[in-house]
């Protein structure tokens, strides 16, 4: 398995779950926290949010686009839908290779 | 609160993030978890950033996660059995030791940790209720290790500190207020059902025989039966934390399952 979107470091869980939520389309920052937890039905914190989301951007993994009302959406670059769906076939590969050794059939 | 929120983090981060972020607090019930999050991004916005555009190649981050929470929440059970079976065997504190001491802080410590990562969903619900599980402790803390101090400082748990009060009882203050933190919390905890309803339970129980194994230590009841509390509290009030602590770390288990279960 692959190292989980290079250079994030504590942030890489996070920002996975943040290109996940962005993968259907344009979000600002409060929809992408509840869309997040309703997700996995764990808490992320407004801190860690953004502390992600400039990481991302720094990177080039997402953009910003024009605020509407001071809440600003983020979308997903060409860049960042290479690396999460790469990232995403890792995770299943790796998820897959679990269960085999479990002798449990995916799915 | 959301402008001294904002104001903790550098001049630069705020002038590109600073609008939306406070747009995020406005909309969000901040509860303590929420507040600590922001204060550790902050953190890690000095330590990250230090001016937008520059990458960084800062790896470590700070931030506040239910799986801090749980671990906080086992560690401190841990800390609250040591602490109340060597209070117990130490007969009310006739011979305060170093050792007890160490647990009684080790407890503290991490239950107000423990108070902070596992209260996000709580807050969304049931903010002030929340807020008090956190706030009351954390005043009694800093009471209560007043009084250890002083009994460490002084070497006498009983002698006169203030207006009569000894040590041993600020002491004791800072213990009630963390068993009333406890409870409530356990009872927001039950209300939001965003953890095990099994542990809220245990810990709201384990919390009340704390507070009937003081009052019949303290001579109130008959010597034979005081002896039950004791022993239901040294043993339900640390379960029901080592329990809360669990079943937030299996919720972030059931999560972490969620996201690989979504990219098969």
């Amino acid at each position: 398995m692959t190292s989980p979107i290079p250079e994030l470091g504590r942030f890489a869980e996070p920002a996975l779950l943040i290109l996940v939520s962005l993968s259907d389309g344009p979000k600002h920052g409060y929809a992408i926290m509840t869309d997040v937890e309703a997700g996995t039905g764990r808490p992320m914190g407004p801190g860690t949010l953004y502390a992600a989301l400039a990481r991302l951007e720094e990177r080039g993994l997402i953009e910003a686009l024009r605020p509407v009302d001071r809440r600003r959406p983020y979308r997903l670059t060409a860049v960042g839908a290479g690396v999460l769906a790469e990232q995403l076939r890792d995770l299943a590969a790796f998820a897959e290779l679990g269960l085999k050794r479990l002798g449990r059939s995916p799915g | 609160m959301i402008t001294l929120l904002l104001r903790l983090y550098p001049a630069l981060w705020r002038a590109r993030y600073g609008d939306e972020f406070a747009a995020v607090l406005e909309e969000r019930t901040l509860g303590p978890f929420d507040v600590a999050d922001v204060l550790l991004g902050a953190l890690d916005a000095h330590l990250h950033l230090r001016g937008l555009g520059a990458a960084s190649e800062h790896r470590k981050g700070f931030a506040m996660s239910l799986k801090i929470g749980g671990y906080a929440a086992i560690a401190g059970g841990i800390f609250w059995l040591l602490a109340l079976a060597g209070n117990a065997i130490n007969d009310g504190g006739e011979s305060f030791s170093p050792w007890l001491g160490y647990a009684i802080v080790g407890a503290t410590v991490m239950t107000l940790v423990a108070l902070i990562g596992l209260s996000a969903f709580q807050a969304r619900s049931h903010p002030a209720l929340t807020w008090a599980a956190f706030a009351i402790p954390a005043i009694g803390a800093v009471v209560g290790l007043f009084g250890y101090a002083a009994i460490v400082a002084t070497g006498d748990s009983d002698t006169t500190l203030i207006a009569g009060i000894s040590p041993w009882m600020i002491g004791s203050i800072g213990l009630l207020t963390m068993v009333l933190g406890s409870t409530l919390f356990a009872v927001a905890t039950w209300r939001a059902r965003s953890l095990s309803r099994t542990a809220s339970g245990l810990l709201a129980v384990g919390a009340l025989l704390v507070v009937l194994a003081l009052f019949g230590a303290s001579g109130a009841l008959p010597s034979p039966i005081a002896i039950v509390p004791i022993v239901g509290a040294i043993l339900a009030f640390p379960a029901g934390w080592i329990a809360m602590g669990v079943s937030a770390l299996r919720v972030d288990r059931v999560g972490a399952a969620r996201l690989e279960g979504a990219a098969s």
